[in-house]
């Protein structure tokens, strides 16, 4: 199969799943979830730009996520900001902030960068539930984070909130692949793979790295914001560290390097997380120990799965 | 002067932890992440030995060698298969591990959180010019001397140091040599995951034992080894010692902003000298 047909088919079994999920009758609890892994989508989506495509392992994108859903919050209850309005500023608020963390962090490479993200995104916490308690409600969160009001349909119906929320991932999914299409996303696949030769071809490694990882930052602030308005609720463990510690994961089980592996990856994460928490209270436990396991035995996490049983059935002409 | 002591041994802690993590990258190339987890077994184990024996010194000497064979268990179990692939593959097990030993320590150690005491002869303040001083944290000062001086001179002087130096800088040679690397690789492994250990049976009196302790130090030693050096046990001593001071002077000065503080100087750091106080002119990882 073309790498173009491979494309069209996951857009077409994309927007099969997402057209027959209204119409399956599911129950509340049900359409919760599935609200939950479109949120976390735009996220590992956004990650995956950084990490997948541009090969910046940033551990620290959790802080990204927890000031878009931070922004949110106060401009639509403090200042009554019409939510849309907020939701971009979410964005833009992710996107600052991963451009500030990037200023100093893009100075180091590899392993370094990485540490560095880390580092800065638990002063984030520190800061979020400690010290900036008067605007941030500390560990207590900013409860009562409203959702949209358009077109007068009633989003705080889970079941229509699912499509205001799945409009926004075919959006932010298609603008991704553009992305990774365009001629930008050439030169940041050529930085992952080689940043010394595109630096020699003339390309300032460091800008590119440093845009890459705002408009990362933006995907985050926008899926934070949206979490927000999910759950009615923000709190400082959106910004800790096993924040930025599950969209990796999510990450890597689905696939790392392509456009709709994370999607797979928030899937099976977050039903997993939903089976294994109905049975034990153990479930983080057995989460690692499936994510050690399925780095030792599929690199490639489940789209490379995918791909090998699609090359058997479908050969290559 | 009781800031000095404070410092000092939070300094030497850090450093325990810190050289570990050196010696790991330095050899297997994998910055460690559950190196904060495998302290935080050390101070668990610790209180265990301690109930079992009611003993101090006993933990100490035993802790370790407990922290040293679960690295080597992790070594060879989940390291080894991925050698040969990305370097980012080994940070994620690592990572893996993280949540895998949290999960277990709260099955076997429970919530809530446990105390260690300081041993009967060093539990009672001592005054010296006037200032009260713990003799706890005296002994830490000088048992990581100790170690700090230990491992300056195995790996300067004796024959298993040049190996492991060896290996780090060039391991095709040695292995062309009729050496087994994969051993010397599991050992140093072992070895720093033992350092680990046994900084968390040094620190279980001075801080409760809890859930999420490994995380918190475990930051300040990434701060360490960015501003020293990766790779580099010289740095690692040198900036655990300034991290520690900072930290105890910000205790007493501006107890609000010590995490502040901590983080400004690795910024500062970081804008002045990218490559760290005593790292080689460029990181790559």
């Amino acid at each position: 199969m073309t790498r173009l047909a491979s494309t069209a088919l996951g857009w077409a079994v994309l927007l099969a799943l997402l057209v027959a999920i209204p119409n399956l009758g599911l129950g509340a609890e049900r359409i919760l979830l599935i609200n939950l892994i479109l949120v976390y989508s735009i996220f590992a989506v956004g990650f995956e730009l950084s990490f997948g495509l541009t090969g910046l392992l940033s551990l620290g994108h959790g802080a990204m996520f927890g000031v878009g859903g931070y922004a949110l919050a106060l401009l639509t209850i403090r200042l009554a900001w019409p939510f849309e309005l907020a939701l971009l500023m979410a964005g833009l608020a992710g996107a600052v902030l991963a451009a500030v963390i990037g200023f100093f962090a893009l100075r180091l490479t590899g392993i370094f960068f990485s540490l560095t993200t880390l580092a800065f995104a638990q002063l984030a916490y520190i800061l979020a539930s400690t010290k900036l308690r008067d605007i941030t409600g500390g560990v207590d969160g900013l409860a009562g984070v409203p959702r949209p009001t358009l077109f007068g349909v009633d989003f705080y119906d889970d079941g229509n909130f699912y499509l205001y929320l799945a409009v926004l991932l075919i959006v932010m999914l298609a603008l991704a692949g553009l992305l990774r299409a365009s001629p930008f996303g050439q030169v940041l696949t050529g930085i992952r793979v080689n940043d010394t030769r595109v630096e020699q071809l003339g390309w300032n490694v460091r800008r590119f790295r440093h845009i890459a990882f705002a408009i990362s930052g933006f995907y985050s602030g926008i899926a934070g914001a949206l979490l927000g308005a999910l759950l009615f609720y923000v709190s400082p463990q959106m910004l800790h560290w096993t924040t930025s510690g599950d969209v990796l994961i999510m990450t890597l089980v689905g696939g790392v390097g392509t456009l709709f592996g994370p999607l797979i990856g928030v899937t099976i994460f977050e039903a997993l997380k939903d089976e294994l928490g109905r049975l034990t209270e153990h479930w983080y436990g057995i989460l690692g120990l499936i994510f050690v396991l399925s780095t030792i035995f599929l690199p490639h996490g489940a789209m490379g799965l995918i791909s090998a049983v699609m090359r058997r059935a479908v050969p290559r002409s | 002067m009781s800031v000095v002591i404070i410092g000092l041994s939070i300094g030497f802690l850090l450093f325990l932890l810190a050289a570990g993590l050196t010696l790991i990258f330095g050899m297997l190339g994998v910055v460690n992440f559950a190196h904060g987890s495998l302290y935080m077994v050390g101070a668990y184990l610790t209180y265990t030995v301690f109930q079992l024996t009611g003993s101090f010194w006993i933990a100490l000497a035993l802790v370790p060698v407990l922290g040293a064979m679960l690295g080597m268990i992790m070594e060879m179990l989940a390291l080894r298969p991925v050698y040969g692939r990305e370097h980012y593959y080994q940070i994620l097990l690592t990572f893996g591990f993280i949540l895998i030993i949290e999960e277990l320590v709260r099955v076997f150690w429970g919530l809530d959180y446990k105390e260690v005491n300081p041993p009967a002869i060093l539990a009672s303040p001592i005054s010296v010019l006037d200032a009260t001083i713990s003799p706890y944290r005296l002994f830490v000062i000088g048992f990581g001397a100790a170690i700090a001086g230990l491992l300056f001179y195995v790996l300067e002087n004796t024959r298993v140091g040049i190996i492991v130096r060896a290996a780090s800088v060039d391991p095709e040679t040695v292995q062309v040599l009729g050496l087994d690397v994969g051993r010397v690789r599991t050992g140093v492994f072992a070895f720093g995951a033992g350092l680990a250990a046994l900084g968390g049976a040094v620190g279980a009196p001075l801080f409760p034992v809890e859930l999420g302790m490994g995380f918190n130090i475990i930051i300040d030693c990434f701060i360490v080894i960015i501003i020293g050096g990766l790779g580099s046990i010289r740095g690692a001593i040198v900036a655990a010692l300034l991290i520690g001071m900072v930290r105890a002077i910000g205790y007493t000065a501006a107890p609000d902003w010590v995490d502040f503080i901590t983080y400004s100087v690795l910024i500062v750091v970081l804008l002045t000298r990218p490559e760290g106080l005593f790292g080689r002119s460029r990181r790559v990882a």
